[in-house]
């Protein structure tokens, strides 16, 4: 018995002698004045002292070392905390990583608005029907679910929805590619028929459908000849099965890959199989230099500073926000000059200053079939919840207005030209 | 540890049961020594210990609707501990539980999709927490059914029995069910199918109360409990008692199921008001660790689910308050399960040293 008191004692003391070294090897990391409610007297002592300061929450479905998707956001969040620090605007960020599509999305709003954030933005599509069950509660607080598309018709003055008009990208990547094809097929490498692309897909989403097609008729404008083949994968990022799907395109004669999932191996993939690859989300040419011709990626920079400065200055903001090339929410990667065909960057600087003024529109119907018909009416948006579109009528002025009506991309046909592998996803 | 070096033999021995004071002590002590390795842990990826354990405790239990939040987490762990505890009184390995939860997450999900508008709503909840549990408990009956005759392992059979039905809801969400063409999402239910709110949590915790209560009383006062408590202890025994082995694994089995079903209504329809793969969320693995921290006590599973509850929106506020990342507290809840475990070794066996010709009890 006092063996076993003696020893529990000596426990004791060890246990307190590591507690109190624990305790002294951690004053030393810079953030010890943060008793856990004020608000951050000590964040960045170097900048200017903001007037005003904001708390806006991010929640993030994956975190930045996919170096695609929320990488993506995270750059945005970077972008927009410095142009807003210019204007005298401090962004306290609370981020929240690896949140899955499910009731921990709902608990993550709620832990994010009782911390005091001022604005929530959930940065995937199935986070909105989550965020959709906290905003109510929570009348002073702003939510944004980007690229989703509920906010216009949910009844809910705080609720937003963001996007941007990432097919004039692809499109503009699509040009790239189809100039290198056009290249090939003048030089001889390749017949005119031999020109196909491989598209690695994540679903037959409309935004997947959208970014294809708008690609594909990019290539098609300067490359008459070509035609494309779509792969669906069946996931938004597996990195494995992409590259199994782009090594597959490949061997089906495809001599351009492109992408709309998270992963870099598509590109990896083409380069391995001596093919040329336009990329998504962030500039592969670092891991595919003989490869990567140019990528696109949504710059979510110019929306987060305007709903920040309008949630600072207490004015509201657009429910349904859609930009591209015009507020720079679409950029083009650089591109790869090294093998990208001669006259290219002149060609892409002409044509992103027709889509900027408006006299190309990417989506035009004289410039596509389906079915060998000319495109005439299709609905924009879905008003009864029954997945299909039943009102605005998209066709107008010779053009299908892509995210014209709603932000989150709405075009979902299969136009000629271009043969989808599989459609079970 | 600088024992080991100078003596090299150790012998284990059992312990005759230490008196209850002791015990605690040993259990609290290991509580405590996981606490300050903890600490380190913190102390390493930048953030004051005290400050962080604070937050950890504020943010599960600081506010009403941080309580709200730790009580929906804990829910399911309940639920699913509650299921697994008779299988594995009788020593059947089931760790299927995450299967079972789905089959009847996905049962109860089809009501709630193509019946909301036949039923009342109190009715098409009964039916959904039904069908969750007769899916459930047949999904658990197949691989006590080829145990019981053909003596097949239980482990990796349901253990590959929870891929399966992740696989059909995979299917689901993309095909027949999916709301949004390409989305991969199953619509959120009417609201007619969602369980209604009892203190602003979703009412699946008075179902689960319930069902610690009646475990409580079918483990230890009922002659299934007895048959089950025979057939862990000895096979031989409870053959030579003349029960049949087979038929209580099954029906135990089935009745595991069918919980693990019910904890699938609860989650389906209380928390996430849809269905998707992730459905079960590891709680089916998780909560194999409440069930053996409480020593298959039902009572003693609201507390340890409570406690992995806390931990676990403690380690999300933690993120939210002090940018530490959610891995950090996942290896701090980690090294606490660890000791707690470990600590019940040496309350159940004594460590002699050659040579010291004393015992020594140590824990951590």
């Amino acid at each position: 018995m006092k063996k076993f008191l003696a020893l529990l004692l000596s426990m004791l003391m060890v246990l307190s002698l590591a507690a109190c070294g624990g305790d002294e090897g951690d004053s030393q990391p810079a953030d010890d004045p943060k008793p856990a409610d004020t608000q951050q007297p000590a964040d960045s002592g170097s900048e200017p002292a903001g007037d005003k300061t904001i708390k806006v929450g991010l929640i993030c479905i994956g975190d930045e070392n996919d170096q695609g998707y929320t990488y993506n956001f995270i750059r945005g969040k970077e972008a927009a905390t410095e142009a807003l620090a210019a204007k005298g605007i401090t962004v306290d960020w609370v981020v929240k990583w690896n949140i899955g599509e499910d009731s921990g999305c709902e608990d993550a709003n709620i832990e994010l608005a009782d911390d005091g954030c001022d604005l929530i933005i959930n940065n995937s599509f199935g986070f909105e029907p989550f965020m959709l069950k906290v905003a109510p509660d929570y009348p002073e607080i702003e939510f944004i679910a980007c690229t989703n598309q509920a906010s216009w018709g949910d009844n809910l003055e705080n609720t937003h929805n963001a996007f941007a008009n990432i097919y004039e990208g692809r499109y503009l990547a699509g040009i790239v590619a189809g100039m290198k094809l056009q290249q090939m097929i003048d030089e001889g490498t390749i017949s005119a028929d031999q020109a196909v692309i491989g598209y690695v897909g994540a679903f037959s989403f409309a935004e997947v459908i959208s970014g294809f097609t708008s690609y594909f008729l990019g290539a098609r404008s300067v490359c008459p000849s070509v035609t494309m083949k779509v792969q669906f994968v069946g996931s938004w990022s597996d990195a494995t099965e992409e590259a199994n799907a782009a090594s597959a395109l490949a061997d089906m004669g495809c001599v351009m890959i492109s992408q709309h999932s998270d992963n870099t191996t598509p590109a990896t993939t083409a380069q391995s199989k001596g093919v040329f690859h336009t990329g998504y989300n962030n500039d592969m040419i670092s891991v595919a230099p003989e490869a990567s011709l140019i990528g696109t990626r949504i710059n979510w920079a110019p929306y987060f500073e305007y709903a920040i400065e309008s949630v600072v200055n207490g004015e509201s903001f657009d429910q349904d926000w859609c930009h591209g090339m015009d507020m720079d929410a679409v950029v083009m990667t650089d591109l790869n000059e090294a093998i990208a065909a001669p006259g290219t960057a002149e060609k892409l600087a002409e044509v992103e200053a027709k889509l900027r003024s408006g006299e190309l529109q990417v989506f035009d119907t004289s410039t596509f079939t389906i079915e060998g018909k000319a495109l005439e009416s299709a609905f924009a948006l879905d008003t009864d919840g029954d997945f299909t579109p039943d009102s605005e009528e998209a066709v107008f002025d010779g053009a299908f207005h892509e995210s014209y009506f709603q932000s989150a991309p709405y075009f979902a046909l299969s136009i000629d030209g271009i043969e989808w592998l599989n459609s079970a996803f | 540890m600088n024992h080991e070096k100078k003596i090299p033999l150790i012998r284990l021995a059992k312990r005759d049961g230490m008196e209850g004071w002791k015990v605690w002590c040993i259990r609290c002590g290991s509580i405590l020594f996981a606490l300050v390795l903890g600490a380190l842990v913190m102390g390493l990826a930048g953030a004051n210990p005290v400050t962080a354990y604070g937050a950890m405790i504020s943010g599960a239990l600081g506010k009403k609707s941080a309580i709200r939040q730790t009580v929906k987490i804990a829910v399911p762990l309940l639920g699913c501990a509650l299921a697994i505890a008779p299988c594995f009184k009788m020593r059947f390995w089931n760790i299927g539980a995450e299967g079972q939860i789905t089959a009847g997450a996905i049962a109860a999900s089809y009501f709630a999709l193509f019946w909301v508008n036949r039923l009342p709503s109190p009715v098409l909840l009964l039916v959904m927490g039904l069908a969750g549990a007769l899916a459930g408990g047949l999904w658990a009956l197949i691989p006590a059914f080829f145990k019981a005759k053909w003596n097949t392992n239980e482990t990796l059979f349901t253990l590959m029995m929870n891929y399966i039905v992740i696989g059909v809801v995979r299917w689901l969400q993309g095909g027949p069910w999916e709301g949004r063409k390409g989305s991969q999402i199953i619509p959120q239910f009417d609201s007619a199918a969602c369980l209604p709110r009892v203190l602003g949590v979703h009412c699946g915790w008075i179902i689960v109360l319930g069902l610690v209560v009646f475990m409580h009383i079918y483990m230890n006062h009922t002659k299934h409990g007895y048959e089950i408590a025979v057939i862990g202890d000895s096979v031989n025994t409870a053959r030579y008692a003349g029960m049949n082995v087979g038929r209580v694994m099954m029906r135990t089995m089935f009745l595991s199921g069918a919980i693990s079903g019910i904890v699938g209504f609860i989650v389906a329809s209380g928390a996430n008001n849809t269905l998707y793969d992730g459905v079960a969320g590891g709680v089916g693995f998780t909560s194999i660790t409440v069930a053996w921290l409480s020593q298959l006590n039902a009572f003693a599973m609201v507390g340890i689910s409570g406690l992995l509850a806390v931990l676990s929106k403690g380690a999300e506020t933690l993120q939210t308050r002090m940018a530490v990342p959610t891995s950090i507290s996942d290896i701090i809840t980690g090294i606490l399960l660890f000791c707690m475990l470990g600590c019940e070794f040496f309350i159940n066996y004594k460590l002699i040293f050659r040579g010291a010709g004393r015992k020594e009890a140590r824990h951590g």
